[in-house]
């Protein structure tokens, strides 16, 4: 079954995009992990979550943003606007960083979407913050209703609550079976299946998932050196992760938004819909764009450090990625502290070139933290 | 060693307000011979940056802006010895006039710090911005603050006892580095965030935020916030935009008669002591000085070359290689995006209305105006065009701070517009407003050169036409802006 995981979670539009394509099912695409997808999944949408696989081209995209612009957010533009998004029927853009921002404001300029909506996400979580989102997923929630010509009712919505919790459910049972001695999947595993979640059908991720729980249950992988936990910016990168782990560095947690920090936090099942998604994607947001709980980070990264037993944490961020580039910092800060090895490690999003650098950096971490041999 | 070990941890503020205080014992009235002789004994940094300052035709502006930041840094050094006041930190973006109309609190703006160090210090404030870096932080952070930031971390210098941050909404680095120093150092950091909504949802969230910061203050100044109290600083603020606007107006004269560090004037006066005497006195002079020289007639260069509009910073530092320089090449500069702060009269009916106007000038700051907008592009273009128009530019500049992530997000698409809406070219520089080690000032000279000479110039006799340009295709590379009716 991972094989089949990795197969489909390698390409942008994948097997199961094209048969719920064909089958009349539209696609409606976003970034960042503050969109309320249940919302989309309530209305019949597929809920596709726009990624760069690590592709390293950006010379279209460098024509709209700039060079001091994120590579991650340079390189899915670039794939925007040579099309390889192109089934998606709608665009959702939040307000994520400036760099997103600028992505989408260029993508929608240059090709503009068929369906483009922004959703407004609050910086902090005072109680205005919090109404003021409430009123924007209801707000969201009415132009989707509007624009695809359905009626999302808080029965729907519920059963997409669900669903996507299933989802969730799933994501963090797998991260559970990493933080065995013997994990029973790698870190670039885990990527694989994070990444197919937020790009197929919920009900046939949880049927991939199952099964490649049942056949991971008794798998152990051995032979590394260290165990670590892999924080910061955005990495959907496998290339990333195949690269840690193939110097001896295997990833058993994270801290990463596509990965743990997306999926962490349980949603109300019983709560107001609306109320209940307001809670998990700006609440309990675990981002560094949020300015006004860096201790509730701080500790969420604390706690999966000692959770998963990690030996060093590497903390990454893409050149000019201004969020994680200070927060990495200050979590570097906090974790020398504690006497936990951090390995902070600035890197263009994509590069090839890039890989032997970060193999070496590992090496030598690994060597500093006493990695076995 | 000791002593030599203490100056080098000397902090930034306190370096810079030892330097105003000598400053502010000069002379109302300098001669030529006074002031070489004064530069022989400045070190080369400052020496150059007062030079610039201190050429006749800006001299009295120059010296009423100085006077103006001697009173703001005297009352900052001793606000809590001398007065019993906290201060607090704020960004260029949040109008001070807020903290100048409580009697416990006083506003230290973090940019206007750190552009002093680059003017006024040997070294130009490098070893700041140098510690900040050495605590890891990344090289791509904005030297605005962190070169004031760094030194608030790595030296001995004053720390505020709060920060307010309100940059959240239209700049991340500004409000990441307020949050990495309040962490650091344990100082209570209050936000004011501007939704990326100008609905009037977004406009009265935006209100709450206000209101919400207003109480907050009078809890921590321990201060309640009278209806007098506001009133006086806004019937000051009321004074510095009615002579903002007249400045503005007075841009509209060609040739150009504002001296160009005019415009870093105006915003230094916005962005530290608006709403108090010594904005008012500042405004009123730069209004007074423009008006002689369009009387007169008087223009530093032979003719009027460009009229240019800088679309957000400038290049601080080296102040004689930027502003002068360019006026003496007849380039005027008409402004740039820290002039666009568009500031209106407020209502002083009511401590209501008063807020309200308060707020409403808060949401027009430069930035949060345009990069809180809910487009950066789209906010920004039209402010830029906007101002092109009113003020007949030929051409705009974009000096593309390296740090300006949201600007670099949205410049291509200003260029696009500034030339389909109005036929104007922009041309695009890189480096940092602040530090010169990024690109130097020759370099920025030369292309401010060439872009003038080949595209402006040739423009305005016709021999260039804009042509109408369509949205280039996905897979198209970037168009010439202008072609050859040749």
């Amino acid at each position: 079954m991972m094989e089949e995981v990795a197969r489909l979670s390698e390409t942008i539009e994948n097997d199961s995009v094209k048969e719920w394509k064909a089958g009349g099912g539209k696609v409606v695409g976003y970034a960042c992990v503050c969109t309320p997808v249940e919302i989309l999944d309530a209305a019949g949408i597929l809920p596709y979550r726009i990624r760069a696989l690590g592709n390293p081209r950006t010379d279209i995209a460098d024509s709209h943003l700039a060079r001091f612009n994120c590579s991650f957010c340079r390189s899915c533009l670039q794939l925007g606007l040579e099309g390889a998004f192109d089934f998606m029927d709608g665009l959702i853009e939040t307000n994520g960083c400036d760099h997103l921002r600028g992505m989408f404001e260029n993508w929608q300029y240059v090709k503009p979407s068929p369906f483009f909506y922004y959703v407004k996400v609050p910086h902090q979580t005072t109680p205005d913050a919090m109404e003021y989102f409430e009123e924007e997923i209801r707000l969201f929630r009415g132009a989707i209703e509007q624009e695809y010509g359905t009626k999302i009712t808080d029965e729907s919505l519920r059963d997409a609550i669900r669903r996507q919790e299933a989802i969730r459910e799933r994501l963090r049972k797998v991260y559970d079976m990493r933080k065995a001695d013997a994990p029973a999947f790698t870190g670039a595993e885990a990527l694989s299946l994070f990444l197919l979640a937020s790009a197929v059908p919920p009900d046939r991720f949880c049927e991939m998932a199952d099964a490649a729980i049942a056949e991971r249950k008794d798998n152990k992988v051995t032979g590394y050196r260290a165990r670590l936990m892999l924080g910061g910016a955005a990495s959907d990168e496998p290339e990333l992760i195949k690269a840690i782990e193939d110097v001896g560095g295997l990833i058993v947690t994270d801290a990463l938004c596509y990965g743990a920090r997306a999926f962490w936090s349980p949603i109300d099942l019983d709560a107001d819909p609306v109320k209940a998604m307001a809670d998990v994607y700006l609440r309990d947001l675990l981002c560094p764009r949020m300015y006004d709980d860096y201790p509730r980070r701080r500790d969420f990264v604390l706690n999966a450090v000692a959770e998963a037993r990690v030996d060093g944490v590497v903390l990454t961020h893409n050149k000019f990625c201004d969020v994680h580039g200070v927060d990495n910092v200050q979590l570097r800060l906090d974790l020398e502290k504690r006497d936990i090895p951090v390995l902070q490690l600035e890197k263009v999003y994509g590069s090839k070139a890039d890989v032997g650098r970060i193999r070496t950096r590992v090496q030598a971490f690994l060597e500093r933290i006493g990695g076995k041999a | 060693m000791t002593r030599a070990l203490a100056e080098a941890k000397t902090g930034m503020f306190d370096r810079v307000a030892m330097l105003f205080e000598v400053i502010d014992m000069l002379p109302e009235e300098m001669s030529d011979e006074e002031i070489a002789g004064l530069m022989n004994i400045l070190p080369g940094d400052a020496a150059n940056a007062l030079g610039a300052m201190l050429v006749p035709r800006v001299r009295k502006g120059s010296i009423a802006f100085m006077r103006m930041l001697a009173v703001w840094l005297d009352q900052a050094k001793h606000a809590a010895t001398k007065h019993g006041k906290k201060t607090i930190l704020v960004p260029f973006c949040f109008p001070p006039e807020l903290i100048h109309a409580f009697d416990n609190g006083y506003p230290i703006t973090s940019e206007v710090l750190s552009t002093l160090g680059v003017v006024a210090l040997e070294g130009q404030g490098e070893r700041y911005y140098d510690m900040a870096l050495g605590l890891g932080l990344p090289d791509h952070i904005c030297s605005s603050n962190s070169i004031e930031v760094g030194s608030m971390l790595g030296s001995n210098d004053f720390q505020p006892q709060a920060i307010i941050s309100a940059a959240v909404g239209s700049c991340d680095i500004n409000s990441k580095t307020h949050e990495f120093v309040s962490n650091y150092h344990d100082i209570p950091l209050f936000m004011l965030e501007k939704p990326v909504d100008n609905t009037d949802r977004g406009i009265k969230q935006y209100y709450r935020n206000y209101r919400t910061l207003v109480a907050t203050l009078e809890e921590f100044f321990d201060e309640e916030l009278t209806e007098e109290k506001i009133r006086t600083v806004v019937e000051m603020h009321n004074e510095c935009t009615r002579l903002y606007m007249e400045l503005w107006e007075l841009h509209k004269a060609s040739p150009h008669p504002v001296p160009n560090l005019f415009a870093l004037y105006t915003y230094g006066a916005r962005f530290a002591m608006w709403g108090t005497d010594s904005g008012v006195e500042l405004m009123r002079v730069l209004v007074d000085e423009s008006k002689k020289r369009l009387k007169s007639g008087e223009y530093p260069a032979e003719r009027e070359v460009a009229r240019c509009l800088l679309t957000y910073t400038s290049f601080y530092f080296d102040l004689a290689g930027m502003f002068n320089w360019m006026e003496e090449q007849g380039y005027s500069y008409l402004g740039d995006g820290l002039n666009m702060i568009f500031p209106q009269p407020i209502d002083t009916t009511s401590r209501d209305t008063m807020l309200d106007g308060m707020a409403e000038e808060a949401r027009n700051m430069p930035m949060t105006r345009q990069m809180g907008a809910p487009s950066m592009a789209m906010g920004w273009s039209d402010d830029v065009i906007m101002a092109v128009t009113q003020l007949s530019a030929d051409c705009a500049i974009y000096p593309g701070h390296h740090a300006c992530k949201q600007t670099w997000s949205a410049a291509s698409i200003l260029r696009e517009e500034l030339m389909k809406q109005v036929g104007v070219p922009l041309l695009v520089l890189q480096g940092d407003s602040w530090l010169r080690r990024t690109t130097p000032i020759g370099v920025i000279q030369e292309l401010i050169e060439e872009f003038i000479s080949n595209v402006v110039v040739p423009k305005q006799a016709g021999r260039r036409k804009v042509r109408k340009r369509t949205r280039p295709a996905a897979d198209e590379e970037a168009e010439v802006t202008t072609e050859s009716e040749s």
